[in-house]
């Protein structure tokens, strides 16, 4: 698309012209956002602005970290995975039955997590690969998906109940600096967040199982031919989507403070409008995509009514859609 | 003479005997509860607890008529509402289907509208849904519609007297509102607002807040920005749980400024809300002159029966399967028009008064065709034609060290 | 026995057309014009608010406010597509899937849609019609079967629905849709504005979205905006598959089928509490879309060619 930008422009390319192309989308986002926070603290004030810019990246945390592993899975499979956001609830009350053998909350957790990828790799074995050698379709697969996200589910919930739990951990301590607080499970989602993405991030972008699996997602015949092991580099992509959903999952569960069996489901949503808006297939647009929507909610709250919140980042994706087709680090075809 | 009238009087008095034996052992009267649960889908953090406050109710009223020697025996049966009108209409057809004389439940008024209209109305089966919105009260119901929960007005009163109580006057004040976005916050906010508002206090927000929200910190900083005089939180316990967690780690937060409707009622608050967010808080919740009584048999079951804890308004559902089983002795008969009919029998103003914790004696009477005045557990009900409880008692409570104390009753005459 | 009610069945028969009117705009998207418009509950919600907020608050009849609301969906279908069909497939899906949302969220916060406290009343004119209906049906004995009026409108619809949709496949206008579906460059290059006809493709899944929406508003008699969330146009997607890609007839069959399978379940009796009944229906549900998807992809009246569709 950038192409046909240039092209429309209509102007020679001159030096001017050039450079406005090269400089690169994470410098515009990054731009972006920090001319929106200064023109809002001049509307709102520092602190409102500060302790909401803190929400707003503790929501980003979790998008983004929950919005890795779909777009991983979309971008080399192809498979819209509706049961992503299960694989969540999954890692949750994993540790919950985990730590109810004895075992303290985060060793439960780690365990869970591991669990966790190992179901996914599982029901990999036993349902996705099979249907990818009969060759199925984008929608069948869509189907399977939504099937799975429903035994998922209501399995956790035919064993654990439909109530709420208490996950049992300290939601209430907090870090102040100045005016501003975080709270301390809130900043843990934060960090592990962004370290986890940026960590997978840099594992594809140099490691040799990493290269192995983008070519993967650019043509996955190609990448078979080439000698790749695509069997191998598959069932490793679907370890580490269940291992960093299940991680979401446990940080969604710790830091917010009590779940029931319909909270991977309900975030499942704002997950795809992040990898999209960053970029399907992108670990790094999922960090994006987390981080425009989980700001614009939480900025929007000082303008709007809270109730407009759900609102924001789905007109964000749109509008950014509009203005970046294929997402704001997206590459590959714009049309089908 | 003599011996043809001894002969008469002989047969008399057996034809006695065998009628009072045959009205001693009547038939049983068998009736089904159907219970219309949010099981799977948005609510069901709702279903387990109102699954069990029925569940309690039949078992109580069973050994009540049992040890009374009432032939009444109570079942149940339950369906999913999804929380979906359309698929809460199928579970209610269902229900009916395998017999249920009763509904109690759903959760949410759209629900409700959808069974009263496409079901219970023409079949006269009574619906006891677990909701307060005025949307309800604008249908023709043809009396089979019975709430148990008191109206937003009502409710709006109570809160206000208890700011008042608190505040010691409402002028200059600054109330903080916010509430869980849907009909039950949105209409009990609107009467508050009016009500403080009119008494020259000042208002600020609504805060609304969606329930699948990731962090709810923004709109805790709105609600406690300002340094107001008090708050008033209009949630669920399942979201209060996340909200009353963002509201304490402000820091800015002060929990005795807290004052919370109905559905923040427990005896002991739940382990997944934060003890700090409620201590000190002050709350209302439908009452009467038994409710400590009352609340303190419903809390034993409660705890004996194990299982779940505590959710918004069991009391009120607990209360509405045992109306349903009192009518069913009232008339004798399970028939649903049947019991729509008794319902105001059984809850007459200035009869004798009735309670949980002589609920065989109650059976006793409706049996022998008394009128009474049952008060249950979430207060004494005596419903107006439209079926909504026109009882005014409310208690305030104050949570201390996560459980909850009767400060004082007031009436919330309109 | 329990399970054999009439007015259950009946019932499920009114879901079971209106997913069926639902599931063949769907159809008409996916299966014969290779769009993935997973936001078709939200031109439903759009036709249904729409309706009822000209009979309530503007005081239209229903018979004009019904036509009108079509219309209103139609406009919104083209308004939608407009600026979104020129992503990728998946990515159009998503921004559909945001757009019902956004329609969700609008009409539940928003004051002119009555918000939290919903829309009633819009049905007045359907229950004069429902009475004269239940009138005429007493004279064969019928009289007392409550939903049977609203039972036969549905049936009525969908099949002329289905009618008129065959028809038009048939047509010159269906074939050059099925040619973009297949492959959109080579309908490109042979001058057909494929824009213009993906838009009306777009826009009439809107109508016919519109039409399953004024038999859920009757039905329900009560418009809420949670009635119109994603999982609706999912178990549409799942009603789809069952039935086969690109058959409107297998359209149909698969509502009946799935609607019957999903409703019939409610009877099953385990020795299990209501909570685990409940979940259990569901896991049940999602194994046989699983199992249906494994093992026969093309649905039932699917042909295995007409799958290949990749996004």
């Amino acid at each position: 698309m950038t192409v046909g930008r240039k092209a429309a422009s209509g102007a020679p390319a001159g030096a001017p012209e050039r450079r406005l192309a090269d400089i690169p989308a994470a410098a515009w986002l990054a731009v972006v956002l920090v001319a929106a926070a200064l023109v809002m603290t001049i509307a709102r004030g520092p602190v409102a602005v500060g302790q909401t810019t803190l929400n707003g990246l503790v929501a980003a945390g979790y998008f983004s970290l929950g919005a890795v592993g779909l777009t991983l899975v979309f971008g080399t499979l192809r498979i819209i995975n509706f049961a992503h956001g299960d694989l969540l609830t999954l890692g949750a009350y994993l540790t919950f039955g985990i730590s109810a053998l004895g075992l303290p909350f985060w060793p439960a957790a780690a365990l869970a997590i591991v669990l966790t990828a190992l179901i996914a790799f599982a029901l990999d074995r036993i349902i996705w690969e099979p249907m990818r050698r009969a060759r199925t379709s984008t929608l069948q697969l869509f189907l399977v998906a939504i099937g799975l996200a429903m035994v998922i589910r209501y399995s956790i919930q035919f064993f654990a109940g439909s109530q709420v739990r208490a996950v049992g951990q300290d939601v209430l301590s907090s870090l102040s600096v100045g005016p501003f607080h975080l709270g301390t499970l809130q900043a843990l989602v934060l960090v592990v967040g962004v370290a986890a993405v940026a960590l997978v991030g840099v594992a594809l972008a140099f490691t040799r199982f990493g290269k192995q699996i983008r070519a993967l997602a650019d043509n996955m015949a190609l990448a078979e031919i080439s000698g790749i092991d695509t069997l191998r580099a598959v069932r490793l992509i679907w370890l580490v989507a269940g291992g960093l959903a299940g991680l979401a999952g446990v940080l969604y569960a710790a830091a917010i403070g009590s779940v029931n069996p319909n909270f991977g489901f309900f975030i499942l949503l704002s997950l795809f409008t992040a990898a999209v808006l960053g970029g399907i297939g992108n670990a790094y647009g999922a960090l994006a995509g987390g981080l425009v929507i989980g700001l614009a909610q939480e900025w929007s709250t000082l303008f709007f009514n809270a109730r407009w919140k759900p609102v924001v980042g789905f007109a964000i994706l749109i509008v950014i859609l509009l203005i970046m087709p294929r997402g704001i680090f997206g590459v590959g075809r714009a049309r089908s | 003479m003599t011996r043809r009238y001894f002969f008469l009087a002989a047969g008399a008095a057996v034809a006695l005997a065998f009628g009072f034996s045959a009205a001693e052992a009547a038939d049983p009267v068998s009736v089904t509860i159907g219970k219309l649960l949010e099981l799977t889908g948005p609510l069901s953090e709702n279903g387990p607890s109102q699954d069990k406050a029925v569940t309690i109710a039949i078992d109580y009223a069973n050994q009540a008529a049992a040890a009374a020697g009432v032939p009444v025996k109570a079942t149940a049966v339950s369906a999913d509402a999804q929380g979906d009108p359309q698929a809460a209409l199928s579970a209610a057809r269902a229900l009916v289907a395998k017999g249920a004389s009763a509904i109690i439940g759903p959760s949410i008024t759209p629900e409700s509208i959808a069974i009263a209209n496409g079901l219970t109305i023409q079949k006269k089966i009574t619906l006891w849904p677990v909701g307060t919105s005025m949307r309800l009260r604008t249908i023709k119901d043809e009396g089979t519609i019975f709430r148990t929960v008191p109206p937003d007005s009502l409710q709006a009163y109570a809160l206000k007297t208890a700011l008042i109580d608190k505040l010691g006057d409402a002028k200059g004040k600054l109330l903080s509102i916010a509430y869980r976005n849907e009909p039950y916050g949105e209409g009990l906010s609107k009467d508050l607002t009016a009500a403080w508002t009119a008494k020259g206090g000042k208002v600020q927000g609504p805060v609304v807040f969606d329930p699948a929200q990731a962090t709810f910190d923004s709109e805790a900083q709105q609600v406690v920005d300002n340094n107001p005089d008090a708050y008033v939180v209009i949630d669920y316990p399942d979201t209060f749980a996340k909200f009353g967690a963002a509201l304490v780690r402000t820091g800015k937060y002060d929990a005795t400024k807290l004052v919370v409707p109905d559905a923040l009622a427990f005896s002991t608050v739940p382990t997944n809300i934060p003890p700090q967010a409620l201590e000190g808080a002050r709350g209302t919740r439908g009452g009467s002159d038994v409710s400590t009584e009352a609340y303190k048999l419903f809390d034993q079951l409660w705890q004996k029966a194990g299982g779940v804890e505590h959710f918004a308004l069991d009391a009120n559902s607990f209360d509405s399967a045992t109306l349903v089983i009192l009518a069913a002795a009232a008339a004798h008969s399970p028939d649903p028009a049947a019991i729509a009919a008794k319902i105001h029998d059984i809850t007459k103003p200035g009869a004798t008064k009735y309670s949980p914790t002589n609920l065989g004696e109650a059976l006793k009477a409706v049996w022998g065709g008394q009128p009474i005045d049952y008060v249950g557990v979430a207060g004494a009900f005596e419903f107006a034609a439209n079926g909504d409880p026109t009882i005014s008692r409310f208690d305030i409570y104050e949570y201390k060290s996560g459980k909850l104390n009767v400060i004082k009753q007031i009436d919330a005459a309109k | 026995m329990s399970i054999f009610n009439v007015d259950f069945w009946i019932g499920v028969g009114v879901v079971s057309g209106i997913y069926g009117i639902f599931t063949l705009g769907l159809q008409l998207n996916v299966g014969f014009t290779g769009l993935i418009n997973l936001g078709q509950v939200g031109f439903m919600s759009v036709g249904a608010y729409a309706m009822g907020m000209l009979v309530v608050d503007a005081g239209w009849p229903l018979a004009l406010a019904f036509p009108a609301a079509i219309l209103i969906s139609i406009a919104t279908g083209v308004l939608v597509g407009l600026p979104t069909l020129r992503l990728r497939a998946d990515y159009f899906g998503i921004v559909t899937i945001a757009f019902s949302e956004i329609v969700r969220y609008v009409f539940q916060n928003a004051a002119f849609a009555g918000g939290n406290q919903g829309i009633l009343g819009y049905d007045a004119d359907w229950r004069v019609f429902q009475a004269w209906a239940s009138g005429r049906l007493a004279a064969i004995g019928l009289g007392e079967v409550a939903q049977l009026p609203l039972l036969v409108a549905v049936w009525a619809s969908l099949l002329l629905c289905l009618a008129a949709l065959m028809a038009l496949q048939s047509s010159p206008w269906g074939r050059v849709l099925k040619a973009i579906r297949e492959d959109e460059d080579a309908a490109a290059a042979l001058g057909k504005n494929v824009f213009a006809f993906k838009l009306q493709s777009l826009g009439l899944a809107a109508a016919l979205a519109t039409v399953a929406g004024f038999f859920l508003a009757m039905n329900v008699t009560y418009l809420y905006p949670s009635e119109f969330d994603p999982s609706f146009t999912f178990f549409g997607y799942a009603v789809l598959i069952l039935g086969g890609f690109a058959s409107y007839g297998g359209v149909v069959v698969g509502a009946v089928l799935l609607c019957a399978l999903t409703e019939g379940l409610r009877f099953l009796e385990l020795p299990l509490s209501s909570g685990q009944s409940g979940s259990l229906r569901f896991i049940i549900v999602g194994l046989i879309l699983i199992g249906l998807s494994m093992f026969r992809p093309q649905g039932l009246f699917g042909g295995k060619a007409e799958m290949q569709l990749r996004a």
